[in-house]
């Protein structure tokens, strides 16, 4: 059944074409596996130390002080010597330095003797924490010295109080990764808090209680305990098992957001691998064709081709599964910075698993087409020099057809997630789509143009030869350069917008956390007209008699009704403000409580007016009814609210109030610093500097995915190589034809730089279009912000690319480039 | 007037661990304007001594001069302005380029030595030889017939000194045969051009000024053709031992 030596011969022969397929398999799996197997060590080495992540066995969490309840619930586990307890307080302030000179905004945490309860959190000096964080001690870290040029043993003023800068912090087991905080941390012992006098009704606190119970079997039963006796949507009780990581849930969503670029990767790699098979059973046409001649079967043909790229498909595959656990291994290098100190890299047996599985079905569906031809061909091709062309009847549709659905079920099982895995298929179909009617339509025109310089003709002529895969090449670069090119415009641009240039009538300076009680006076000393706003928190119970799924709504990718809200009150629309929809705000005669709704809520949630929504307002259940929709007339920088409340609804709710002030960026800092010696509980969020918190993390987020992306454009390389090689007879004969005729090295050097740098200049220019249209919408219609197209970055984006084409296409070339032409013809005439 | 001279030429190859000597020790001088054939069994060096002469190959040993130029260890770019103006080509598998029509084949030559006249030279070129209403078409839409029609205006559209033809009549039936060969001579003739061609064919052997007879890598006879005065070919040969 099986000829062992035709079967060695085609593997041992066509090596270029052999490299260039296995290489296509490798790309297409290696991505996903270094993927899978690094969200499992992520995942693994949060869940594995997932006592250490929360330093407890049971936390409780609330943005309020415990309800007594809970307090003499734990107080009374305490008592029976089942459980430690440990409060922490978590909130931003401002501290300064002696004499009010300098001041920052830093991450406070307030903890009590006990913390943590499981991991360590390393000191410089290696002391432990209890023996250090004493009363009129703190603990900072280094970030805080630095900036306020000060060393241990100096003092800080944290809200009322002076402390003593006792040592410097290392890592703490809770806060894995402090890549996104706005601020440094600083530790303060609990004995400190009431000096501080910074944890007030309504101040922005995360409230937690770290639980150690003694017998771990009981966790389970005294947290069940204790969710009985907490306040309902405001106080969560969670295991470590069950409590959820914020940085868990940011790999969870970048990781996603990656595998789908792995995934648009396998895709490309699955058109390389088609490209790569037509080119290498192109070279056996003859082969096959005098097989059939002397009686070989279709069945016995294909099957022999079968086991040659069965085996070059297991050696691709291996070869990607030792791959991707290199990358795997190399990923932590690109994520630095992002990841938690303790991450280890591994193989995971379901990712070898998958790495086999996911290589052999990309192998089987893109190289079902080429192989399907095969049958086609017929035994006077022996006879045949000219090129003969591809008939494509209903059997082909149905295979590509075939090939499309199992492709796209592939991705929805990869994914785990249905709306977002169609949304990815209908988004890549449009995109090849939009890159093919481009192409298609660019390939046109130039085929009709007369052109009279005869290099450049000759390049346009070379685009159209005969199996020239130039309509896959450019297709396939115009959809991995429009993922780049749109990543690095609109990482340009929020750039743009939000740091390069603020814009120069957004507020620059916020004030939070400022109490009732306070305003006037603080109104008083900043001495600026300044919009103050209300916030009251509050939580969506139901709407329209519906009640939100707390569970399922955690899962959701996106913002998520079961969250805490901020809500607000006044009686008039803001100057950013517009009414889409309702004559007034609020209106006269209507009985029961009315709610403004905001238009990006309302759109992402289906509310319309007259909508009934249920809120609980710290424990007071609010029912509501819409009674207007607004827009906001500027860029997102401006304080906005989703839900707005006439003021005798919330007046009387516990509060702080907040404002938003354009303040020259040369007196920031002095402002700041009067503002805060003044009312210490107040923090102040100098937005320029928080910016470039912003730029940091922008910046790192767009350079991972641009590492991503960078192996689709891998596989248009590839693509483009098994295009030259499909192509090589012809243009091997051209190139000899041209010698023959007198042209030098240089003429035809200068049509082969010409031809890939057409094929490169069409890709970028479409990539460029499409990825320009794409940047506008999404800035225009989802960031809501000002465009900028870019011409420079453009530019360097196309020249990249044309030099990139251009360098492949030649040094794929080089051999056809020194083919001698009496070689050539004497083969010729041999055949 | 000697135009092209071969001393002492000989071609080896090795293939595998064996030394094949194709030609030994080929000595010939060619006159201007002179038609000379070039004949004997397969693999008697005739093809191999045209790739020599033409500059396409080069000898293991030996010389070749052309117009008094010792061309013999000229670099392919030194080599590639003698072929676009002083050489043309006609091969048996006619050898047109795929992607170019009939005329672009027909152009290409003069193009590459910026001719602006090529179109114009081109489309008088096809009219002579009957084919300016599928100067349109590509090779393959063309009969064998005409593609070496085409060929042979591709060979003359830069009026070269000489052509080099290698069994230009050999994929084609008798009288496509005779008639491309009539074509050939008729220009090679208009333009005094030296044309050396290899045939087996004796019928155009009659037709040449001179015959050399190769066997075995060697010259084994020579002789005139009737346009020399010889009546059959090798009637007046020389046997060379």
């Amino acid at each position: 059944m099986f000829h062992k030596s035709f079967i060695r011969r085609q593997l041992t022969r066509s090596r270029q074409q052999t490299v260039v397929f296995v290489l296509c398999v490798v790309l297409s799996m290696v991505t996903l596996i270094a993927l899978d197997s690094f969200s499992r060590s992520v995942n693994e080495s949060m869940l594995m130390d997932a006592r250490t992540l929360h330093a407890g066995d049971i936390i409780i969490h609330s943005h309020y002080d415990f309800s007594p309840t809970l307090d003499d619930a734990v107080g009374s586990l305490v008592k029976q010597g089942l459980i430690q307890a440990a409060r922490v307080y978590d909130l931003y302030s401002v501290v300064r330095t002696a004499g009010d000179k300098d001041s920052l905004l830093v991450d406070l945490k307030i903890v009590e003797p006990g913390y943590p309860f499981y991991g360590a959190v390393e000191l410089k000096s290696q002391r432990p924490l209890e023996k250090v964080l004493t009363q009129g001690n703190i603990i900072v870290e280094q970030g805080v010295l630095d900036r306020l040029h000060l060393q241990a043993g100096d003092t800080l003023n944290v809200g009322e109080a002076t402390l003593m800068i006792a040592d410097v912090v290392l890592h703490e087991p809770d806060r894995p990764v402090n890549f996104f905080s706005l601020g440094p941390r600083v530790f303060v012992s609990s004995r400190d808090l009431e000096a501080l006098n910074l944890v007030q009704k309504g101040s922005r606190v995360d409230h937690l209680y770290l639980l150690k119970v003694q017998d771990p079997g009981n966790v389970d039963r005294l947290a069940a305990e204790l969710r009985d006796v907490a306040t309902p949507d405001r106080e969560r009780v969670d295991t470590y098992r069950t409590a959820g990581s914020r940085i868990k849930r940011f790999f969870d969503n970048f990781l996603f957001f990656l595998d789908l670029i792995a995934i648009f990767t396998l895709l490309l790699a699955g058109i390389g691998i088609q490209s790569a098979v037509t080119a290498f059973l192109q070279e056996k046409e003859k082969t096959v064709a005098i097989m059939k001649a002397v009686g070989a079967t279709n069945r016995f043909i294909t099957l022999q081709f079968i086991v040659v790229l069965c085996l070059l498909g297991l050696a691709g595959t291996v070869l990607g599964v030792l791959l991707g656990f290199f990358l795997q291994n190399f990923l932590p290098f690109v994520f630095q910075g992002l990841l938690p100190q303790n991450i280890r890299t591994g193989i995971s047996g379901w990712a070898v698993l998958k790495g086999f599985f996911l290589g052999v079905f990309a192998v089987a569906i893109f190289t079902s087409l080429p192989l399907y031809r095969l049958r086609d061909l017929k035994p006077a091709v022996i006879f045949r020099k000219e090129e003969t062309g591809n008939r494509r009847g209903l059997p082909f549709y149905l295979t590509v057809l075939g090939v499309v659905l199992v492709f796209a079920a592939m991705i929805l099982w990869q994914l785990r997630d249905v709306r977002i895995g169609l949304y990815f298929i209908s988004g890549v179909g449009v995109l090849i789509a939009l890159a093919t009617l481009l192409s298609e339509a660019v390939l046109l025109s130039i085929r009709k143009r007369k052109i009279k310089s005869l290099p450049l003709r000759q390049a346009f002529k070379g685009l159209f030869r005969p199996r020239n895969a130039t309509k896959a090449v450019i297709v396939t670069l115009t959809a991995s350069l429009s993922v780049i090119f749109s990543i690095t415009l609109l990482d340009k641009n929020l750039d743009a917008n939000f740091i390069q240039s603020y814009p120069e009538d957004a507020p620059n300076v916020f004030f939070l956390d400022i109490q009732t009680s306070q305003l006037e006076a603080f109104s008083r000393e900043l001495g600026i007209q300044a919009e103050y706003y209300p916030v009251v928190r509050g939580r969506i119970r139901s709407i329209n008699g519906e009640p939100v799924d707390v569970a399922r709504e955690w899962q959701r990718r996106g913002d998520n009704l079961a969250r805490e809200f901020n809500l607000t009150y006044r009686d008039y629309l803001l100057k950013d403000e517009a009414l889409l929809q309702g004559e007034s705000l609020f209106r006269t005669g209507v009985e029961g409580v009315q709610v403004s709704v905001l238009d990006t809520f309302a759109e992402a949630n289906g509310i319309k007016m007259g909508d009934r929504i249920a809120f609980n307002i710290q424990g007071v259940p609010l029912d509501t009814t819409v009674v207007s929709i607004r827009t906001r007339t500027k860029e997102f920088i401006q304080p906005f609210f989703y839900f707005v409340f006439q003021e005798k609804v919330l007046k009387a709710a516990p509060q702080t109030v907040f404002t938003a002030v354009r303040l020259p960026p040369r007196e920031i800092s002095a402002i700041q610093n009067r503002m805060v010696a003044s009312f210490p509980n107040v923090s102040v969020i100098d937005l320029t500097e928080t910016v470039q918190v912003f730029a940091r993390i922008l910046g790192k987020l767009s350079g991972i995915t641009r590492f991503f992306t960078l192996f689709s454009i891998i596989a248009g390389v590839l693509i483009l190589v098994s295009s030259v090689l499909a192509t090589r007879f012809v243009r091997t004969q051209e190139t000899v034809y041209f010698k023959i005729l007198g042209a030098r090295r240089s003429f035809i050097l200068k049509v082969l730089t010409l031809e890939n740098g057409i094929l490169g200049l069409l890709s970028a220019l479409i990539a460029l279009l499409l990825s320009q249209a794409g940047s506008w919408t999404i800035s225009r219609w989802i960031f809501d912000i000002a465009y900028h197209p870019f011409p420079l970055w453009s530019l360097l984006m196309i020249f990249s690319t044309l030099a990139l084409v251009v360098a492949v296409g030649l040094v794929s070339s080089i051999s056809i480039l020194r083919q001698k032409p009496v070689i050539f013809l004497r083969e010729q005439t041999e055949e | 007037m000697t135009i092209l001279e071969a001393q002492q030429l000989t071609k080896t190859y090795r293939l595998g661990d064996r030394e094949i000597c194709v030609l030994d020790g080929v000595s010939v001088a060619v006159a201007e304007g002179e038609f000379l054939v070039i004949q004997g069994s397969s693999g008697s060096g005739k093809t191999t001594l045209l790739t020599l002469l033409s500059g396409l190959d080069k000898p293991t040993s030996g010389r070749i001069l052309l117009e008094g130029i010792d061309i013999t260890d000229f670099k392919e770019e030194e080599l590639a302005p003698l072929r676009n103006t002083s050489i043309g080509f006609v091969f048996q598998s006619f050898h047109l380029v795929p992607s170019l029509t009939a005329i672009e084949n027909v152009m290409f030559p003069a193009e590459l030595r910026h001719d602006h006249d090529a179109e114009e030279k081109a489309n008088i070129l096809l009219r002579r030889v009957g084919l300016l209403d599928r100067a349109g078409n590509f090779p393959h839409q063309l009969s064998g017939g005409e593609r070496q029609r085409v060929a042979i205006c591709r060979a003359l559209i830069n009026n070269p000194k000489i052509v080099f033809a290698d069994e230009p009549t050999g994929n084609l039936d008798s009288s496509n045969g005779k008639a491309i060969l009539d074509l050939l001579l008729e220009l090679q003739k208009e333009r005094r051009a030296t044309l050396i061609l290899v045939t087996h064919s004796q019928e155009i052997a009659r037709t040449s000024d001179r015959i050399i007879f190769l066997k075995d890598g060697r010259i084994a006879a020579h002789g005139l053709g009737s346009h020399q005065g010889g009546r059959d070919g090798f009637s007046e040969q020389h046997h060379v031992s």
